[in-house]
């Protein structure tokens, strides 16, 4: 259109159209072959190399007549969810297998997407950790198989800490007075404004023996005084000083960068901190530290709010007979679930526990596990996560009254199960 | 955008009369007009038409879940607007708007100025310029709750501040999202501005200049009046995307301490809390909204506009 | 033809040399602090992401200091192990498209608005407006379904189209207030000359628009190039068929679960935005130069 004038032109002119020119799509395999299984799940370990691509890879090899693929879906829950979700509601067949977070059984299945595993219950209840396996079910019914777990530590500094705190009041004033005479921050755990802010909270609120629903999920338990005392414990923790600066703005990584900086004396996460804290090798604390149960109020026990995922049959899937056969094998399998736990990555098989009892993640993860509670997996669970978040996080932050959060929060649980 | 296009068919001849112009054959320019029009209006139909069409119908329906119970009226609507949420995410999402608008402007106008003349490594400033606006804005919006973020600190380092929390506390935390908006985007006003500056015609100051004009008088009265519809076409459309801000405010504070927008807002009940009804509806209200607002902005370009092509069938 | 040119190498030497002209030395001064201002500005998080992007392993966001080692190229070879090049294939391709469809398309309804007798002018480019004003989460789950049904997920003709109906408008409007800034009287003489509409057109004001345009086409380009929620939503894996570079950066993951990458992300973002500087830079020369560049040389 333009004449061209001069060489940049020229070369500019000659990039576009060789761009116009290759503007159709390079050819790439769709779909598997015939009794191939798609199995869609996120994360670093669903990756070449990770161990699910292993657990994958043994299954194809035992059973070469439906051998499993792996569709690496987004590290982000959020976006791991959407994908399924825009597959499944167009009731389309890609996914066989799916790798369901713990709080999502009660949506997929109320959906519609999810085969019921009723009929393998009896073996999958067995060989189960009895919190895994009460995520995977919803409306009485099991609709996913337990594969990976998770629950959360008490991260300590061994250099200014005798013995870890059994209440989360010893825990404060220990961090308030370490805090201070080293001049780093007390306790940081996961504090923004996320899911991870609701499992955190949870685990305060569960430990001065707060309920959220009874056990078949009709009736609401949950406790607006139980509820208001957490909040207030945590708006105080932060007024005084107790919670390191940064923890109304921690996620996971956050809360782990400090602590590995020793930045702090105190920290609430996950396993997966223990391995790379230890690896680092300019952390001051690399060798300072160590893992407990968490706190309570009671100062009694511990919990947990369990993490993790399960996997399930998609209920538009070809292939459902050996879809279920495979997520049965996933959770039953010792061998597979050693894989597991030998890649850090926390199993959901009892038994398996008692196998790594010299591996100190792995052996207080099964103490800890055994005690763990799901958050309810409840269809609505992402709505009422989300006002969790927005009526407790401003009330621990000073911008809003703990009583009236926790009322707000009672109401809205009582309007889910009407 | 259906209706318009038909009716510009209907109308064969409509042309006619455009004075001082005897020579043309008026009939084949309404032609030619309607020809080069419909290949972008076909376009923009074939994928947007559709879509919003289907969101305002399931606006009307009724859903428990992702699941349809029936026909709702106006009840998402009304649900929607009697929602205190929607009120605060609107304020926010307003101030936002304004604030890094005007800024953006401001320090755009000023970049485009800069750029427009000629000083030894011009080149070099040009490309930093545009730096900003080329990184990808979901890397951006990580990249500024790193550098804000009280862990490690990075602001807070270089400027000595300890333990301030920008993104921890009301107030900051909007201060912080506006502050790095402007910085992404100050450069495409910026790239705007310049293309309109170059197109002013180097007499129309030759002539001001004869007449002693200073320096900030032949800006003011010559360089802002031309180069208006550049900045109208600017303000419009950061005005439009400033309205719909979702990357920034969910990764840099995920909507707490008052920045949740209104795009975060219907990404709730589109995507996390599936509502389709009432995220349709919520959809729907924010277009309005935006849609009025840069209705605005085109009657006073569409004056330009029209000034430009010497007053012609407006 | 000569007519425009003369025109444009008049406007291009005044606008360069007025100004300088008139400098002082405090003036030069002033302006030189201003641009280190400017510079620090711009590239400070820049700089940032280059100092994280060579930090090894965890330092990366465990200290706030930048100059902080060790420091290493780990997160670039990270980089190119996970099919990085067939990202940026897909981006570039995807991106490109976009921009010669927006530009070509845009341009004859531009000029229809701009020049041409057509009825309800304000009207139509409302409706332009409007195309793009729909909050575009609520538009992802009708167009997954459409896509789906047409087959286009996990293509490139299924994000470039999309990307060109919703730039369409802003490319409408660039183009519309620049052709319209251009005399008419210089249309006319070619009219005279006998010259139809179509070729005064291409002729004589595209030339004459060329900084509308190639502002019009780098905002395209970038537009395109930086979206993030179709592109995850149409296609969202395989590199090696069309997930385009913001998706894939943002599918990087660090070793085990929970764990953020930042030394890889950040490591990615320079090396995507390298090539998008020159991108810029080429077609910002167009802007600045406009027709004359190659006789004018300032």
């Amino acid at each position: 259109m333009i004449r061209p004038r001069n060489r940049s032109r020229w070369a500019a002119a000659g990039v576009l159209s060789l761009v116009a020119v290759a503007a159709c799509t390079p050819g790439g395999d769709e779909g598997g072959g015939e009794g191939e299984l798609v199995w869609a799940l996120g994360g670093s370990e669903a990756k070449p190399g990770g161990v699910h691509q292993q657990v994958a890879q043994l299954w194809s090899e035992q059973n070469p007549d439906t051998p499993i693929r792996i569709e690496v879906l987004p590290d982000e829950a959020d976006q791991q969810r959407e994908q399924q979700a825009l597959e499944l509601q167009a009731e389309g067949s890609n996914f066989d297998v799916l790798g369901v977070d713990v709080i999502w059984t009660g949506e997929y299945s109320t959906n519609g997407w999810l085969e019921s595993l009723e009929d393998v219950r009896g073996e999958i209840e067995e060989a189960s950790i009895p919190g895994a396996f009460e995520s995977s079910t919803w409306g009485g019914e099991l609709w996913a198989a337990p594969y990976n777990s998770n629950a959360g530590f008490l991260y300590y500094r061994t250099d200014l800490v005798d013995e870890p705190p059994t209440t989360w009041d010893e825990l404060c004033e220990m961090a308030i007075e370490i805090g201070e005479q080293e001049n780093i921050g007390g306790f940081i755990g996961q504090g923004s404004r996320y899911e991870g802010f609701v499992v955190n909270w949870l685990e305060y609120y569960w430990s001065d023996g707060g309920e959220l629903f009874n056990e078949d999920q009709s009736e609401v338990l949950f406790d607006v005084d139980t509820a208001t005392a957490a909040t207030e414990w945590l708006a105080e923790a932060k007024e005084s000083g107790c919670l390191a600066p940064g923890f109304n703005t921690a996620a996971e990584e956050e809360a782990r960068n400090e602590f590995q900086s020793g930045n702090v004396v105190f920290m609430r996460n996950w396993p997966y901190a223990y391995g790379l804290i230890q690896e680092d090798q300019q952390s001051p604390v690399r060798e300072n530290f160590d893992i407990a149960p968490l706190p309570t109020f009671t100062g009694e026990g511990t919990i947990s709010a369990l993490g993790g995922f399960n996997n399930a049959v998609s209920a538009f899937s070809d292939n459902k007979e050996a879809a279920k056969d495979f997520v049965v094998w996933a959770a039953t399998n010792e061998e597979v679930q050693s894989m597991l736990a030998e890649d850090a990555v926390p199993p959901t098989m009892q038994a398996v526990y008692d196998q790594f009892a010299d591996d100190p993640v792995m052996s207080l993860l099964g103490e800890v596990l055994a005690e763990a509670k799901p958050r309810p997996p409840s269809p609505q669970w992402n709505a009422i996560s989300v006002e969790m978040q927005r009526e407790f996080f401003p009330a621990y932050n000073g911008e809003g009254d703990p009583a009236e959060a926790s009322q707000a929060v009672q109401e809205f649980l009582q309007s889910t199960v009407e | 955008m259906a209706t318009t296009s038909t009716d510009t068919k209907r109308r064969p001849g409509s042309g006619e009369g455009a004075p001082g112009r005897p020579r043309k054959k008026e009939m084949s320019e309404t032609t030619l007009g309607k020809v080069f029009v419909a290949p972008a209006i076909l376009l923009m139909a074939l994928v947007a038409l559709f879509p919003v069409v289907y969101a305002f119908v399931i606006s009307l329906q009724a859903y428990t879940g992702r699941q349809r119970e029936g026909f709702a009226g106006i009840d998402n609507y009304v649900e929607a607007l009697t929602d205190e949420r929607f009120w605060t995410s609107l304020e926010f999402t307003l101030i936002f708007t304004v604030t890094s608008v005007a800024a953006e402007f401001l320090i755009g106008l000023g970049f485009a100025l800069l750029m427009n003349q000629a000083f030894r490594g011009r080149g070099v400033t040009r490309a930093s310029i545009l730096v900003p606006w080329v990184i990808p804005t979901v890397i951006a919006a990580q990249m500024w709750f790193f550098m804000f973020n009280v862990t490690p600190g990075f602001i807070n380092n270089v400027f000595g501040l300890g333990d301030f929390s920008w993104l921890g506390q009301s107030g900051w935390a909007s201060f912080a999202i506006i502050f790095a908006d402007v910085w992404k985007t100050a450069p495409f006003v910026a790239l705007l501005l310049l293309a309109g500056l170059q197109t002013i015609p180097e007499d129309v100051y030759e002539g001001a200049r004869v007449d002693g004009a200073k320096m900030f008088q032949r800006f003011w009265y010559i360089t802002l009046p031309l180069l208006k519809p550049a900045i109208l076409v600017a303000l419009l459309f950061r005005t439009v995307e400033a309205l719909r801000v979702y990357d920034l405010p969910q990764v840099m504070t995920g909507g707490a301490f008052g920045t949740e927008s209104l795009s975060i807002l219907v990404q709730q009940y589109v995507v996390r809390t599936p509502d389709p009804g009432l995220g349709s509806a919520l959809s729907t209200i924010t277009f309005v909204i935006i849609l009025g607002v840069g209705l605005i902005f085109v009657n006073f370009l569409g004056k330009e506009l029209v000034i430009g092509g010497e007053g012609e069938n407006r | 033809m000569s007519q425009p040119a003369t025109r444009t190498q008049a406007k291009k030497r005044g606008g360069s040399q007025g100004v300088v002209e008139q400098r002082s030395a405090a003036q030069i001064w002033g302006k030189s602090t201003l641009l280190l201002v400017i510079l620090f500005w711009c590239l400070f998080p820049f700089f940032w992401l280059i100092m994280t992007s060579l930090k090894k392993g965890d330092r990366a966001l465990n200290s706030p200091d930048l100059f902080q080692g060790p420091f290493g190229i780990q997160n670039y070879e990270a980089v190119f192990q996970q099919d990085f090049l067939l990202n940026l294939r897909n981006s570039l391709a995807i991106a490109g498209m976009t921009t010669i469809l927006c530009v070509l398309v845009g341009s004859f309804a531009a000029y229809a608005l701009a020049r041409l007798p057509l009825k309800r002018k304000i009207l139509l480019l409302s409706a332009v407006l409007a195309v793009s004003l729909f909050p575009p989460v609520a538009l992802v789950p009708p167009l997954y379904e459409l896509w789906r049904t047409l087959g286009l997920l996990n293509t490139w003709e299924g994000l470039y189209i999309p990307y060109t109906s919703f730039t369409l408008p802003l490319t409408i409007f660039i183009l519309t207030t620049f052709f319209a800034a251009i005399p008419k009287d210089l249309e006319e003489a070619a009219r005279v000359d006998g010259a139809s509409p179509f070729k005064a057109f291409y002729r004589v004001i595209f030339p004459l628009a060329a900084p509308g345009v190639f502002a019009a086409a780098i905002i395209i380009f970038v537009s395109a190039w930086n979206e993030f929620l179709l592109a995850s939503t149409f296609a969202p894996r395989n590199p090696e068929i069309a997930q385009t570079v913001p998706v894939a950066i943002a599918a990087f993951t660090g070793a085990v679960e929970f764990q953020r990458p930042v030394g890889t992300i950040t490591a990615a973002c320079v090396v995507v935005t390298v090539p998008m500087i020159i991108v810029a830079l080429l077609f910002q020369k167009r802007i600045v130069a406009g027709l004359t560049a190659g006789s004018v040389k300032g």
